[in-house]
């Protein structure tokens, strides 16, 4: 019990400092009013100067940075996330996130249960024919995969299967049916998933050999346990330790990536978002999904390795 | 093969024939500083119900033995010989078929009970495991068994037992776990490896007992492997001392004990510390390491070690004599008993070296 | 002669650099020591830096040097239009243009190598300022424990929260986009994740002996780092620059999709960018795909050429 308050506490701070380090770099970096508002914040037009008036008031530039962040972190924290003062209308940032966020999120969950979907077959594979000519195939051909940005293999993937060859479609249309809208994504997940397939893979394989090597496989092999069994029944579970812990921190990369990914593939996502929200200079929005995305990142730490602890009854009667 | 075979290996022992006969089995390793002669040519035979010692140190192949017979062996191995199960010859057989027996009519325990279980799998679901896969019990029957295997085992609270993990049972009780998996099936053959070893004295002998009434009771060959003479002294009917990779004296157990004849089965049996022993007794070792099994000696195995090594040992290796018993051969030029044995003994103790003090040789 | 055995694999040395010894099937069969010896005496002998190395370490040559002396290499100007009056652009690769040209007729080869010229950079500043900042954190944390290592750990442990690339989005975005500034942004994010594995090496060699009887004839700390921690510190450390310039290669890249690249002149990000749209893929797909194969050539051999370093200098103390 006292770990986990531990660790909790841990996360609170991470996330205290993180925060910090964002608003601080949104607020240090440049001038504060220009960050929001952008060119308008220079212009001496009447009706510019009530926006400016409304944005320092919004953000409240006349305190110090100190009350301003805890303004800020306090409205942050209840789901304030401020006003898009580039859009007619300003409306509030929440909006925007509510609207884009649930796309990142679909292609973020294909594209891991994709990978994993590869790779726990593959690592399997792999493993049980450790150095054989088929094995050195696998390996040459993770390699690959895990060398190649994933916005190289986004293009290369985009060429082939919808350009080329046009099994999946190039556009991803919001307004569509749920599965319709799965199929859009399938390609774009297969960018990001196949690189982190390798790196799972990989990581799998590794531990499996490894396990194969332990006494009680011997002893399920000398009950007569067919070597199917003995790998999917006594090897499989023991191995996947690392694999989850990577797949917890990989999920960071992947958010990572899928800004990128989005880009590409035109996805109504957050990367797109902040794209936008960059070239229109609207630094709100920059700062609130950067704080989204980082939180989540942190909590999904955190989960991995709760759910490290429950999985492995050794470390629980620990 | 399947579960019916079980019953004609009953029908084969009948006859009276030996349940298990190896005709000079050499286990060969291919590595890359050259073949590792791990069993050198051992022959062998066990009736029903019979129980067998194997005895020798750390690298004299009494494990390789083992696992040669079963067929657990990587596939660097190369097996020559003949190894007949039931007046079946399995030497050949690949490991699909070996897997019909594995569990089914030949199983093994093995040496430390910890790692040998599965550290994530409930008990009764690694018992029940191999009831399911040979004997096609349903998972209701199939925990009957497993819970009265555990009775069998002398294990307490056994309904308990079956959902706990490994590491929640002390290691005595982890050993019996592994005695109840080898027993499931009813196998005619048993092999214990070193099983033992990783137990406290108390319990090292209610595991030999239990394996001892077991066999009893199921009628059941065993093969126990250990480099301890003190383990097969009461718990089986022949032994067979094992020497790189060589079988170096194989007698029935209170022959080899009444009359052992090479001198490296004295060294072992003086090496064990006794009870009886004064405080301070210097512990008496064999000195020196056991032979590269790539690049073994010339003549007998022992000779580099051997304290009553004449010349000719060093040279010509000595084969198997059988003694007025023709069930307790022995390889040695000058066993124990012979004169020139007799004369160097009577050397050494002149020079005040105690026959049981070989650690005092430089 | 029968082969009753168990039909497995032998493992010697696998891609990764492990080396495993004796017969490991997936039954989990393991031979006796003797073998086991028998075979750690030979496995040493197949830990050589091996061809792909060298192939590795050629291209990179060739990169680096063309990037290197491009403006003096008979190369195209890499910002001109080489329009040819009465065909449109993009041309797709020939003699004239090796490697094709973009929609404006820039030729793309030059674009290539130009391009090196700002990729690779970003990569070198990025990676030394991980190796320098990072490093010094990670061994002074490493070293001393206790305080030191409490405060520089929680300052990697922040920078380490940030999903891939967001930080760099963040800074970039602020600031304006020249090569010093992404450089000097890709280098401070490359700080915590050198500076750990620095810190994790150095703990585990601070523990040894040869450490710890330094200290009792009396040298320094400033001494013991020197002359005994940091050679053994650095040979891990070597092969992870490799691997680390890759992945700052590949992050100016990605940073280019999104928009957030050094503004002037081309980047391999900013090329791929060009030929990145579906119309112009479709049409034009050299565009894209012949940088796209240079950079992953390139992060390939940074990768292979680390990992085989890594391998060739890890010294087991027992042999599996």
């Amino acid at each position: 019990m006292r770990y986990w308050l531990q660790r909790l506490g841990v996360a609170v701070a991470l996330l205290l400092a993180v925060s910090a380090l964002t608003f601080g770099a949104m607020n240090l970096l440049g001038d504060p009013l220009f960050n929001i508002l952008g060119p308008t914040s220079a212009s001496t037009l009447p009706e510019d100067l009530e926006i400016i008036e409304a944005a320092k008031a919004e953000y409240n530039l006349d305190d110090p940075l100190p009350v301003r962040y805890v303004k800020w972190g306090s409205a942050f924290v209840t789901g304030d996330f401020g006003v898009q003062f580039s859009v007619d209308g300003q409306p509030p940032v929440s909006d925007l996130i509510k609207e884009r966020l649930p796309r990142t999120v679909m292609l973020l969950i294909i594209a891991q249960t994709m990978a994993v979907l590869i790779a726990i077959p593959w690592a399997l594979f792999a493993a049980s024919r450790a150095d054989k000519a088929v094995d050195k195939v696998s390996t040459v051909t993770s390699f690959l995969f895990i060398a190649i940005p994933n916005f190289g293999l986004a293009v290369i993937l985009k060429y082939l299967f919808s350009l080329k060859w046009s099994i999946f479609p190039l556009i991803f249309n919001a307004a569509d049916p749920f599965w319709t809208r799965v199929w859009q994504l399938v390609l774009p997940a297969m960018a990001l998933a196949l690189p982190v397939a390798s790196v799972y893979q990989r990581l799998l394989r590794t531990d499996l050999i490894t396990t194969l090597q332990e006494d009680y496989i011997l002893t399920a092999r000398s009950k007569g346990v067919s070597k199917r069994n003995v790998l999917f029944k006594h090897a499989l579970r023991p191995s996947l330790f690392s694999f989850i812990t990577i797949f917890g921190i990989n999920t960071g990369a992947l958010l990572g990536g899928s800004l990128i990914v989005e880009q590409i593939f035109i996805i109504p996502g957050l990367g797109t978002a902040i794209v936008e929200a960059i070239l229109r200079e609207d630094f709100p929005v920059v700062l609130a999904i950067v704080m989204i995305v980082t939180s989540a990142f942190v909590v999904i730490n955190i989960l991995v390795d709760l759910f490290y602890s429950l999985i492995d009854p050794r470390v629980r009667a620990a | 093969m399947n579960k019916n075979d079980h019953i004609q290996t009953d029908r084969r022992m009948e006859s009276g024939a030996p349940l298990l006969e190896l005709v000079d089995l050499k286990t060969h390793f291919k590595t890359e500083r050259g073949l590792v002669r791990a069993v050198d040519g051992v022959t062998l035979s066990l009736k029903r119900g019979e129980s067998l010692g194997v005895v020798g140190e750390s690298g004299s192949g009494k494990t390789v033995l083992a696992r040669s017979i079963m067929g657990l062996l990587p596939s660097t191995a190369v097996k020559h010989g003949s190894v007949k199960f039931a007046g079946q010859d399995i030497l050949g057989f690949s490991a699909k078929q070996m897997r019909h027996l594995w569990g089914a009519e030949m199983s093994m325990v093995f040496q430390n009970p910890l790692n040998s279980l599965n550290p994530l799998m409930k008990i009764g679901k690694q018992i029940t495991e191999p009831l399911k896969l040979h004997l096609g019990m349903d998972k209701a029957t199939a925990t009957a068994t497993a819970l009265q295997l555990l009775r069998d085992v002398r294990i307490p609270e056994p309904e308990r037992r079956l959902n706990q993990l490994p590491h929640e049972l002390s290691g005595g009780m982890r050993q019996r776990v592994m005695i109840a998996i080898a027993l499931a099936c009813g196998p005619t053959l048993l092999f214990a490896d070193e099983p033992t070893t990783a137990l406290d004295v108390t319990v090292q002998a209610q595991i030999l007992d239990l394996i001892g009434e077991q066999r009893r009771d199921r009628n059941m060959s065993v093969i126990l492997v250990t480099h301890d003479l003190g383990v097969v002294a009461g718990h089986t009917d022949q032994i067979a001392v094992m020497y790189g990779g060589k079988l170096v004296e194989h007698a029935p157990t209170k022959t080899l004990f009444a009359n052992m004849k090479m001198p490296y089965t004295k060294s072992l049996m003086r090496s064990i510390p006794k009870l009886s022993d004064p405080s301070h007794t210097r512990l008496a070792t064999i000195p020196g390491r056991p032979p590269d099994l790539v690049n073994p000696p010339l003549g007998c195995n022992f000779a580099p070690r051997c304290m009553y090594a004449l010349p000719k040992c060093h040279v010509e290796e000595p084969p198997l004599t059988p003694t007025a018993d023709p069930k307790h051969v022995y390889a040695c030029w000058y066993p124990v008993g012979s004169p020139e044995f007799e004369k160097r003994d009577a050397e050494l103790q002149a020079t005040g070296y105690m026959p049981e003090d070989f650690s005092a040789v430089s | 002669m029968s082969d009753g055995n168990i039909h497995g694999a032998d493992i010697a040395v696998d891609a990764a650099g492990l080396t495993a010894t004796g017969g490991v099937d997936p039954n989990g069969v393991s031979t006796s020591d003797a073998t086991a010896q028998a075979n750690a005496d030979g496995a040493a002998s197949k830990r050589r830096l091996g061809v792909g190395f060298w192939i590795a370490v050629f291209w990179l040559f060739i990169v680096f040097f063309a990037a290197t002396f491009a403006p003096w290499l008979p190369f195209k100007d890499p910002d001109s239009n080489y329009i040819v009056s009465g065909e449109r652009p993009p041309y797709a690769p020939s003699g004239a243009h090796l490697f094709g040209t973009d929609q404006d007729a820039r030729d793309l080869l030059s674009r290539t190598v130009f391009g090196a010229r700002v990729s690779l950079t970003v990569g070198l500043v990025a990676i030394g300022m991980g190796m320098l900042f990072g490093g010094f954190m990670g061994i002074m944390a490493g070293y001393f424990r206790g305080w030191w290592d409490r405060v520089i750990s929680f300052i990697f442990i922040i920078f380490l929260s940030f999903p891939a690339l967001v930080l760099a989005i963040l800074i970039t975005a602020l600031l304006e986009r020249s090569l010093r500034t992404i450089s000097i942004t890709l280098g401070i994010l490359s700080i915590a994740p050198v500076g750990r594995i620095a810190r994790a090496t150095t703990i585990s060699f601070a523990d040894r002996e040869f450490v710890l009887a330094a200290r009792t004839l009396g040298a320094k700390n400033s001494r013991i780092i020197i002359r005994e921690l940091l050679p053994n510190v650095l040979i891990p450390m070597s092969a992870l620059a490799l691997l680390g310039m890759a992945v700052a290669v590949v992050a100016e890249g990605g940073l280019a999709f999104l928009g957030l690249s050094v503004e002037k002149g081309p980047t391999w990000g900013k090329v791929i960018l060009t030929g990145a749209g579906s119309r112009d893929l479709q049409k034009a797909p050299w565009i894209a795909i012949i940088p796209i194969i240079v950079l992953f050539l390139t992060v390939l051999a940074l990768n292979f050429a680390g990992d085989r370093i890594r391998s060739y200098f890890d010294v087991r103390e027992t042999a599996l």
